[in-house]
């Protein structure tokens, strides 16, 4: 299964752990990764703010590259899941905007055709790799460890008015399983981590941050698990902001979802991966608990 | 030639009573019930409203009538399996399923319940509560027989061996019968949404979160709990409850985007009898609107407020949280008419559920060969002229398979009623 | 309110019963008291546009979409207040966050930038340079939907 690889803003500049641990547990598990060019940003929370029409055509213009390259997009973020999905849906579904979207991607040479598809991690491991070959490729199962999973809002809720209710998303919590760690229910599990408010109201953000934390905290896990940048940073970073300004320490360790997997799957994270942690990973490391 | 006999699927109030009428002007009736005994949702109820009245109190006596009427034959623990002809002339297939207990010998003296080793979840109290392999569903069961519940049972043989009548008959085989009447009647009742499928609120997660008729068994004398109405979580009796109204009904997420008639006003007969059982015990409503439509259920709802101190929230909560080391409950909502944004505790949330079609109402739609409508109800052949007909000439259908109307109880024996004068009109067509 | 459901994402807002599910779950309006999304729902049903779009009130939303999962009437609150805002950024109403992640947007294609000693790490760890974006591209687009003035004008 080959997928266009579409990166997003803030792990290349952010979060390299993630990008790396992503490049070497796809192709293992049998996903190619063939890397975009020239996409630009997504258009998230704050662009879809300004206005419709940018945010279509901003995210369509990605979907076109994807399209020309003929391959569905793979992504690893959930707020470039949401907006990449939402638009390519709406553009399929609405031949009135379509026609418009396509009047402005003209003028750069672009045109949607609605030939692609727009899948997250979670939706590739779970539907092309698929929990029993997932278990297959484990070498070390996590037995013992507790975790909390962070499926993160964009990754569930607009799914849902896009492609219908579904119930609870357990398709996570599966995949995490299959590791062979546990995961461990909390309250407000599909709460929001608070990320899109990240440099526009930051006392915001952090309080909703906190409220996460306080929870998996009653719940008594050994790390977070997220599969999302933005939940890993309002969580990773996120736990030193809130020690400066609440005075108050969590010590949850947080780990990418694919990190989680490459542990498992005998893959050793790099010191460099580790240390790029802000909250340590060692404890949970050293030993398997 | 018109076959002077006519078939009821459905045991509740609804069947019973469309069974009286018809019986009394002579017309031969077999009414099939799918369960062990006939009674039907209005069995499981603790008080009506707005009246109070004991619900068995009030069934009971027909259902002994139905038993005892010569011309009603009750086929309990059977299904209807096939049906062919047309409105005069239908053939229809029953199944009788072996409740290994000869209904002819049994007495109903319960000695061979006592000695039954097995003990297994009980439906008819919402699984709250315990009954054994061989078992009467509930004391006032009609036909007054037990049931051996096989894919629970041991076959220890003990009921056998006690059983003073010699009744139990572990070998026995289902029987089909074959039954010619001339018109037939739908009266299956509904099922509760199953409130899980909101994880908001913490159905099936939270045991101090139950449904409506959980409490009523709770609070019946015949339920699970002698009729105390205590936790489930430690026993105790709650201080602080509360109703949610709307809990699946209007609601587009899972295509109940009716309103199910009847929770705002049972919600507020339920809160009463809570007060009556437990008078410093505050009671909590949220709702959305308060449909208390029809005599007596505004003024059910104004007593509540004044005379029992029953609180009617205008929200409908966002999430239930519990506090995990005194399974207490945390109701997070915005007080709409304050416009505050408010958090509550409570020890006992009660949900309202949708009212939704029977998870079998499909299948025996497709036996029948009559339509649904688009949420699963039996579709009238005309919702205004011709309401209790279905979409096959000579089957009708009445009570709360074909969906929400007033929904309550007289309703559904007015619809009886109806079904019944309609049944004779075919049966004189002959 | 008309408005409001002309636009593709405030639709929803004409099926507002006022049930107060969506602030009864929204988690900022736990944290101020402020941001209520039935009342922000009912403000625009009133007409109150000039309480809500030249006010901060659109903008304490997550876009967390937890009122759009709970609500039972198809109101859609999360896009409904992607409409609202696309109406308040119409009348220049636009936090210091937001006009800072669109420049960055119009400079370089991206929202989050790398910093030097990313681009360092990567090439020592032999990742592959960073895609350019197609940052001119995003610029024309960008005039085409007359969102380019309306920034540099903050």
């Amino acid at each position: 299964m080959k997928y266009a690889f579409f990166l997003g803003c803030l792990i290349p500049a952010r979060e390299l752990s993630y990008e790396t641990s992503v490049r070497k547990v796809l192709p293992a598990l049998g996903i190619q990764l063939v890397d975009m060019k020239g996409t630009n940003c997504c258009a998230p929370f704050s662009i879809q703010s300004l206005n419709y029409a940018s945010w279509l055509a901003l995210a369509a213009r990605n979907l076109c590259i994807a399209e020309e390259m003929g391959l569905d997009i793979l992504t690893l973020c959930n707020d470039c899941y949401e907006s990449l999905l939402m638009v390519n849906t709406i553009l399929k579904q609405n031949t009135k905007l379509k026609n418009r979207v396509n009047e402005i991607l003209s003028e750069v040479g672009k045109e949607f055709k609605g030939k692609t598809d727009v899948k997250h991690l979670v939706d590739v491991l779970y539907e092309d790799v698929g929990v029993d070959k997932l278990k297959n490729a484990v070498k070390e199962p996590l037995t013992k460890m507790r975790v909390a999973t962070q499926p993160g809002c964009h990754l569930t809720k607009p799914k849902r008015l896009h492609l219908g209710f579904i119930k609870e998303f357990g398709a996570f919590d599966e995949l995490v399983r299959a590791t062979g760690a546990e995961t461990v229910d909390y309250d407000r599990r599909e709460m929001c981590c608070g990320g899109p408010l990240r440099d526009i109201n930051d006392e915001l953000s952090r309080s909703v941050a906190r409220q996460k934390l306080m929870d998996i905290k009653n719940a008594d896990v050994h790390s977070i698990v997220t599969v999302c940048p933005f939940c890993f940073l309002q969580f990773d970073l996120g736990q030193l902001e809130i020690k400066r300004h609440f005075k108050e320490e969590y010590n949850l360790p947080v780990l990418h979802f694919v990190e989680l997997l490459r542990m498992a799957m005998g893959m050793k994270l790099e010191d460099w991966e580790i240390n790029s942690h802000r909250i340590p990973i060692s404890g949970i490391l050293k030993g398997r608990l | 030639m018109t076959e002077p006999a006519v078939l009821i699927i459905g045991g509740g109030i609804s069947g019973i009573q469309a069974s009286l009428d018809l019986a009394s002007r002579g017309i031969k009736v077999y009414l099939v019930e799918k369960s062990p005994s006939i009674g039907g949702r209005m069995a499981q109820l603790d008080k009506t409203f707005p009246t109070l009245d004991c619900s068995i109190c009030i069934l009971a006596p027909k259902m002994i009538e139905c038993s005892h009427h010569s011309d009603i034959q009750l086929l309990t623990y059977s299904e209807v399996k096939e049906v062919s002809g047309s409105a005069g002339d239908f053939t229809v297939k029953v199944l009788r399923k072996p409740r290994y207990v000869d209904e002819k010998k049994c007495t109903g003296c319960g000695i061979c319940i006592e000695h039954c080793p097995v003990e297994v979840p009980n439906e008819f109290d919402e699984k709250l509560g315990m009954r054994k392999a061989i078992y009467m569903p509930f004391p006032q069961a009609v036909p007054r027989v037990v049931t051996v519940d096989k894919d629970n049972c041991l076959e220890c043989g003990l009921c056998e061996s006690v059983c003073q009548a010699k009744a139990v008959d572990l070998g026995q085989e289902p029987e089909e019968v074959s039954l010619k009447v001339g018109a037939i009647v739908v009266a299956v009742g509904f099922d509760l949404f199953n409130p899980s499928e909101i994880p908001a609120y913490g159905y099936g997660r939270y045991k101090n979160v139950i449904t409506a008729l959980e409490l009523e068994r709770l609070l019946c004398a015949s339920g699970p709990t002698g009729g105390h109405l205590v936790r489930l979580s430690d026993g105790r009796i709650p201080k602080k409850i509360a109703f949610v109204q709307c809990v699946g009904s209007r609601d587009i997420r899972f295509g109940n985007t009716y309103c199910s008639s009847i929770c705002c006003k049972y919600s507020a007969k339920d809160a009463v009898l809570v007060k009556e059982h437990h008078p410093d015990a505050h009671v909590s409503i949220f709702y959305i609107d308060l449909r208390a439509f029809g005599r007596g259920f505004q003024e059910f709802i104004n007593r509540a407020k004044s005379e029992f101190g029953i609180r009617f929230i205008r929200a409908s909560p966002g999430e239930i949280i519990e506090e995990h080391a005194t399974k207490n409950l945390s109701i997070w909502y915005e007080d709409t008419v304050a416009g505050s944004i408010e958090k509550l505790v409570f020890d006992l949330v009660v949900l309202c559920p949708a009212l939704v079609p029977r998870t079998d109402a499909k299948e025996l739609a497709k036996v029948l060969g009559i339509e649904v409508d688009k949420y699963g109800f039996f579709r009238a052949s005309d919702n205004i002229t011709s309401p209790v007909d279905t979409t096959v000439p000579g089957i009708f259908a009445c009570g709360y398979c074909l969906g929400p109307k007033t929904g309550d109880i007289p309703d559904s024996i007015m619809q009886g009623s109806a079904t019944a004068a309609r049944v004779a009109e075919v049966l004189m067509e002959g | 309110m008309r408005t409001v459901a002309n636009t593709p994402r405030g639709r929803g807002i004409l099926s507002c019963i006022q049930c107060g599910r969506c602030s009864g779950s929204c988690p900022i309006a736990r944290l101020v008291t402020e941001h209520n999304p039935r009342r922000l729902m009912e403000m625009v049903i009133l007409g109150l546009r000039s309480e809500v779009l030249p006010q901060g009130l659109p903008w304490y939303c997550l876009s967390c979409f937890t009122c759009l999962d709970r609500c039972p009437q198809g109101g859609d609150v999360g896009e409904v207040m992607f409409a609202i805002r696309n109406l308040a950024v119409k009348e220049g109403n636009i936090p210091a966050g937001v006009v800072a992640q669109a420049r960055s947007l119009m400079e370089t294609g991206r929202v989050v930038n790398p910093v030097r000693s990313i681009l360092d790490k990567r090439e020592s760890l032999g990742l592959a340079e960073i895609a350019p974006t197609g940052v001119e591209d995003v610029q024309k687009i960008l005039k085409i939907t007359a969102l380019d003035k309306l920034i540099r004008s903050r």
